[in-house]
């Protein structure tokens, strides 16, 4: 049986993580959910990742404390980094950083999907479900 | 999937450095050759092309209405160019109008200011202060234009990633050093970057059907959302707004044009004094 591409979502608003965790499953991916910073990097040290992907403005920590946090632990987890405050400067530093992709909101599933198959791709483990149904 | 947008003093020296790095990277090159395309696919000449990439308009010479629509079929064949693949570009003034697009390394080269005098006044031996005089009025002419045709000013370097003088180092370390930091993350193609670079091409789209009729139209794209704001009379906003629609509504992937008419103050005090 083929590995499952593991997943962290991290996002304090709930809809966002509501509405894109099953989206994530259908492509055959293993999602878990967060809306509290603090508690996704406790799982974070506790658990390795395949891809994460988090938003980037939150209160207290923010996404690129988390992206920073996620490739010191493990190098090859995708990051990919979504928020409402896209800009020019915001992107490059997030990418400098070490972000696989950086996605301004609001996007569709689609857009997310496409990003996370590209990842996961990028990782060697290509998902089955991928395209759109 | 990276750009190089390279603008020059010097268009011999901005091309020179943009073959070289397009052959050093195996990138492909793009500049002022593209106008012939361009020209075949709009029915616009190639030379009034070209002078809207050079010349400022004027009372005499081409008009405001006219360099707006040129530089919109411009901006929308290169930066559907940017879209295919990795480029380099010089000439074509992409450095204005992908200013925001964090995938593009926007570069500025100044030339030697004696190879640059001998270039503006080929045949003619100038002393250093006519020289410095000729590269001043050259300067100033490109400040104008570039602020006339996209608000921006092309000699400011705060523009640019990187600025290189070549009065300090030799072309081939400059070519270096751009095809260096073009290997940098933070210039990799992105979701948002290349989003943003799509958005700019259904504007430019936009402004090419919008332009030839409503020359003081700004537009703006978001996905399949494209918003124009424009000057019109309280009698005309409705009509004119439907027009517009109608006009954008047209272009592939567009299916919502949301339009602001803001009322024309100086053509409404013109009409009352009548």
């Amino acid at each position: 049986m083929d590995k499952k591409v593991i997943v962290l979502m991290l996002d304090d608003e709930p809809i966002v993580g509501k509405r894109l965790k099953p989206a994530v499953e259908r492509m055959g991916c293993e999602v878990e959910v967060f809306e509290d910073p603090r508690e996704a990097l406790q799982r974070i040290d506790e658990k390795t990742f395949d891809i994460v992907v988090t938003d980037i403005r939150m209160d207290e920590i923010d996404g690129i404390e988390v992206l920073e946090r996620v490739k010191k632990k493990s190098p090859r987890t995708k990051v990919i980094m979504i928020t409402g405050y896209a800009m020019m400067a915001l992107a490059r530093e997030a990418m400098e950083k070490g972000a696989y992709d950086f996605i301004a909101k609001p996007f569709t599933p689609e857009e997310l999907r496409k990003a996370i198959a590209k990842a996961a791709e990028a990782l060697g483990t290509p998902l089955q479900n991928s395209v759109t149904q | 999937m990276t750009i190089i947008a390279i603008s020059s003093d010097s268009y011999r020296m901005g091309r020179e450095i943009g073959e070289k790095i397009s052959k050093r990277l195996g990138y492909r090159y793009l500049d002022r050759e593209i106008l012939k395309e361009i020209s075949a696919g709009s029915g616009i000449s190639e030379e009034k092309l070209l002078k809207a990439l050079e010349k400022t308009p004027s009372a005499l010479g081409m008009s405001a209405r006219d360099q707006a629509v040129y530089l919109a079929h411009i901006e929308k064949k290169v930066i559907g160019e940017f879209l295919k693949d990795n480029v380099v570009c010089h000439g074509l003034a992409a450095h204005l109008y992908v200013l925001g697009v964090s995938h593009v390394l926007k570069v500025r080269v100044l030339s030697n200011p004696e190879v640059l005098g001998k270039e503006l006044a080929p045949g003619k031996d100038l002393s250093g202060d006519a020289m410095e005089k000729l590269i001043g009025r050259n300067e100033n002419a490109r400040k104008r234009w570039s602020l006339k045709a996209f608000s921006l000013d092309e000699t400011d370097p705060s523009n640019y990633d990187m600025v290189i003088s070549l009065n300090k180092i030799e072309i081939n370390e400059a070519v270096k050093s751009i095809a260096e930091a073009v290997g940098y993350k933070k210039f990799k193609a992105m979701s948002y970057s290349l989003k943003c670079l799509k958005d700019e091409e259904t504007a430019a789209e936009a402004r090419t059907i919008l332009f030839p009729r409503f020359p003081d139209a700004q537009v703006r794209a978001n996905g399949p959302t494209v918003v124009v704001i424009t000057k019109g009379m309280k009698r005309e906003k409705q009509k004119k707004a439907l027009i517009i629609k109608e006009m954008v509504g047209k272009i592939p992937g567009v299916n919502f044009v949301e339009v602001h008419i803001v009322n024309d103050i100086l053509r409404q005090a013109a009409e009352s004094l009548r």
